[in-house]
């Protein structure tokens, strides 16, 4: 059986990524099961999607636990804890990383037993009205990788997917995912299947267990005001406006007031962006009435700056 | 208002520090969370919110919450009759001196628009009819957003949803919820918009300034729902001003005023063009008659104001 995760943000197109794979999977004769993770969380927010694929029916449900081939959207999620995408991965599995850094810097870093390797892009992704096609590379590139997809069977599985939003988008995407199935030819069939887990071997999930207890105990009331600001909202952002005070006019009415969620505040006059909470939407570059505020792709350690 | 009634002049008196809690899960560039920030910089802890379901019911998931004031959850067609129970428990506290006169709490409902224009419309119309001292807001992004954007009865003719998919879009005519609650005489009414912060500070200063049914109504630009980088969400809030797609007025003492009428009208296309789930009206061809028909449709409403 394959087991396959990807890991992205929201908007990355994971879900349309995980939903292509399996149907171009299932076109070829396998048995597939494909689905996507996320709670509550929005755009830019770290979420996952994954796909078994079996010859024979599958009877593994939940969360990919030990995946042969784990695909990351984001380079600047693999050091989000929350966002867990080196879990459960091991010397017999592939984790390829979209990423303007080569593969040598990841090992490195990550010094992970997992083979690394890279699929390069060359120019950060400024334009958003693209991200979402990072899902049919990523499938491109995970079909090429499993060695068992023919290309016919990944075009089939994007025109299922997304024929219904018309001819342009299924163009798109197909020029997309293909240049990813050529690129990696050279690895193609890199990826190895990993036997069925015996219901003996099975791990439950490192869930907490709570004891019953009345509603006063498990769930009290909470007093307590902006407890939201706990939530480092900050972890979704992929571009980082920056303000440029020899320009700023001290106008903090216009990006203050503007800013979604409040998240630029006025200290002796001048605008201050709350960089643990800023989702990088970029509102305030787009106000801004002198140009003062530029965007910066984030950084492989998007916190850094918080501590 | 006049200038003289007011606190906000210009923009330079707008709210400096912002009250609502950051770290909500709304989206990046969320246009409904940019007006409730802005309104809850003057409604401020002494609020009890009410609010039905949709996307902002996710503000509060315990156990965060942005809130510095109570909030509680309702079912979609409910928060107004919940606002009704809310306000009389809050009277009766006050009457029988166990709540401080100076305590009671202002009772606020927050919903969306699938709940104002559609399945809570009974409820609100039977609110107002009973003259409820409470403040209704709306942030309408003409659609159920938090399900996947399907048509709601705020959705405008043409829109592209989750349900109106195919072909020339949604068949249906946006309603005037605005008309609807000014038919019932409340005590105040008035559209707003987030990318007009000072319009809309001056109008939930006199909505708080008043006792009875109060609507503040927003427009929403929605990147999700309506298909648009959220960089752009300020530019398209303006759009529909500048446009007269969105009429910015009040109602008060018995009258209907414009509170910011554009001088010239930029073309109707300008607004719509920036919008994928308008596409269709522009690729893979032009659509004339529905382009023309937008246009009869605001050039009809501002010819029954201008006269
Ligand atoms: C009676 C009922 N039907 C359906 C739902 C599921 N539901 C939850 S939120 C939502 C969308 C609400 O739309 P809207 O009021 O416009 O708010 P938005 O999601 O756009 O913020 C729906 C349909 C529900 N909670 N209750
Ligand atoms: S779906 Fe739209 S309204 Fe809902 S949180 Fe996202 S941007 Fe805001
Ligand atoms: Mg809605």
């Amino acid at each position: 059986m394959y087991r396959i995760r990807f890991h992205g943000r929201g908007g990355q197109g994971m879900k349309t990524a995980s939903r292509i794979l399996g149907s171009a999977l299932f076109s070829t004769g396998f048995e597939v099961q494909d689905a996507p993770r996320y709670g509550a969380e929005r755009r830019g927010a770290p979420i996952f999607a994954y796909v078994r694929a079996s010859r024979a029916p599958i009877d593994e449900r939940g969360v990919i636990q030990r995946p042969d081939l784990v695909l990351v959207a984001d380079d600047s999620l693999i050091p989000v804890p929350a966002a867990g995408v080196l879990a459960g991965i091991d010397a017999h599995g592939l984790l390829l990383i979209r990423s303007a850094e080569p593969a040598e810097r990841w090992r490195e870093r990550l010094n992970a037993a997992a083979r690394v390797i890279v699929l390069p892009i060359t120019e950060p992704l400024l334009d958003r009205a693209a991200l979402p096609q990072v899902g049919a590379t990523c499938a491109g590139a995970a079909a090429r990788l499993l060695g068992v997809v023919p290309a016919e069977a990944l075009a089939a599985g994007i025109e299922a997917e997304l024929g219904g939003l018309g001819a342009r988008v299924v163009e798109r995407n197909l020029a997309e995912a293909m240049a990813a199935y050529q690129a990696m030819a050279p690895l193609a069939g890199a990826v190895s299947e990993d036997g069925e887990i015996a219901a003996t071997d099975y791990h439950p999930p490192d869930w907490v267990d709570l004891p019953f207890e009345t509603a006063r105990v498990s769930a009290p009331a909470i007093h307590a005001a902006l407890t939201s600001e706990l939530v480092d909202t900050g972890l979704w952002r992929s571009l980082r406006p920056e303000i440029d005070y020899d320009l700023c006019k001290g106008c903090w009415w216009v990006c203050s007031s503007l800013c979604p969620d409040g998240a630029i505040h006025v200290e002796n006059g001048r605008p201050v962006i709350d960089y643990d909470h800023c989702k990088g939407c970029l509102v305030c570059l787009a106000v801004c009435p002198p140009h003062a505020i530029s965007a910066h792709t984030e950084a492989v350690t998007p916190c850094a700056e918080s501590s | 208002m006049s200038e003289q009634e007011t606190r906000y002049r210009s923009t330079r008196d707008l709210p400096s520090l912002h009250l609502l809690g950051t770290g909500t899960p709304m989206c990046a560039g969320c246009g409904g969370l940019e007006a409730l920030h802005q309104i809850y910089d003057q409604l401020g802890e002494r609020s009890l919110i009410l609010n039905a379901a949709g996307c902002m019911t996710l503000l509060a998931v315990y156990p965060y919450t942005p809130f510095r004031g109570s909030w509680l959850y309702t079912a979609m067609a409910s928060a107004p009759a919940g606002a009704q129970g809310a306000r009389d428990a809050l009277d009766i506290l006050v009457a029988q001196g166990r709540l401080p006169p100076e305590e009671d709490l202002r009772v606020v409902v927050l919903t969306g628009d699938g709940s104002a224009y559609g399945m809570g419309l009974s409820a609100t119309s039977g609110a107002i009819e009973r003259g409820l001292d409470f403040l209704y807001i709306v942030y309408d992004n003409e659609g159920y957003a938090n399900t996947g954007q399907q048509y709601s009865g705020a959705t405008p003719h043409a829109a592209l949803t989750a349900t109106s998919r195919l072909g020339a879009g949604f068949p249906g005519e946006k309603k005037d919820l605005f008309a609807i609650w000014v038919a019932h005489r409340p005590a105040y009414a008035a559209t707003v918009i987030g990318a007009e912060p000072l319009d809309l500070a001056r109008k939930v200063e006199q909505a708080l300034a008043i006792r009875g049914p109060k609507l503040l109504l927003a427009l929403a630009p929605c990147p999700t729902g309506w298909d648009f980088d959220p960089q752009r969400t300020v530019e398209i809030g303006r759009l529909a001003v500048q446009t007269g797609v969105w009429p910015l007025k009040e109602y008060r003492d018995g009258q209907v005023v414009h509170t910011k009428v554009p001088r010239e009208r930029k073309p109707v296309e300008d607004y719509l063009r920036t919008q994928g789930r308008f596409r269709h009206l522009f690729e893979p061809e032009r659509q004339d008659a529905l382009i023309a028909a937008w246009k009869a449709r605001v050039g009809t409403y501002w010819a029954s104001v201008e006269t």
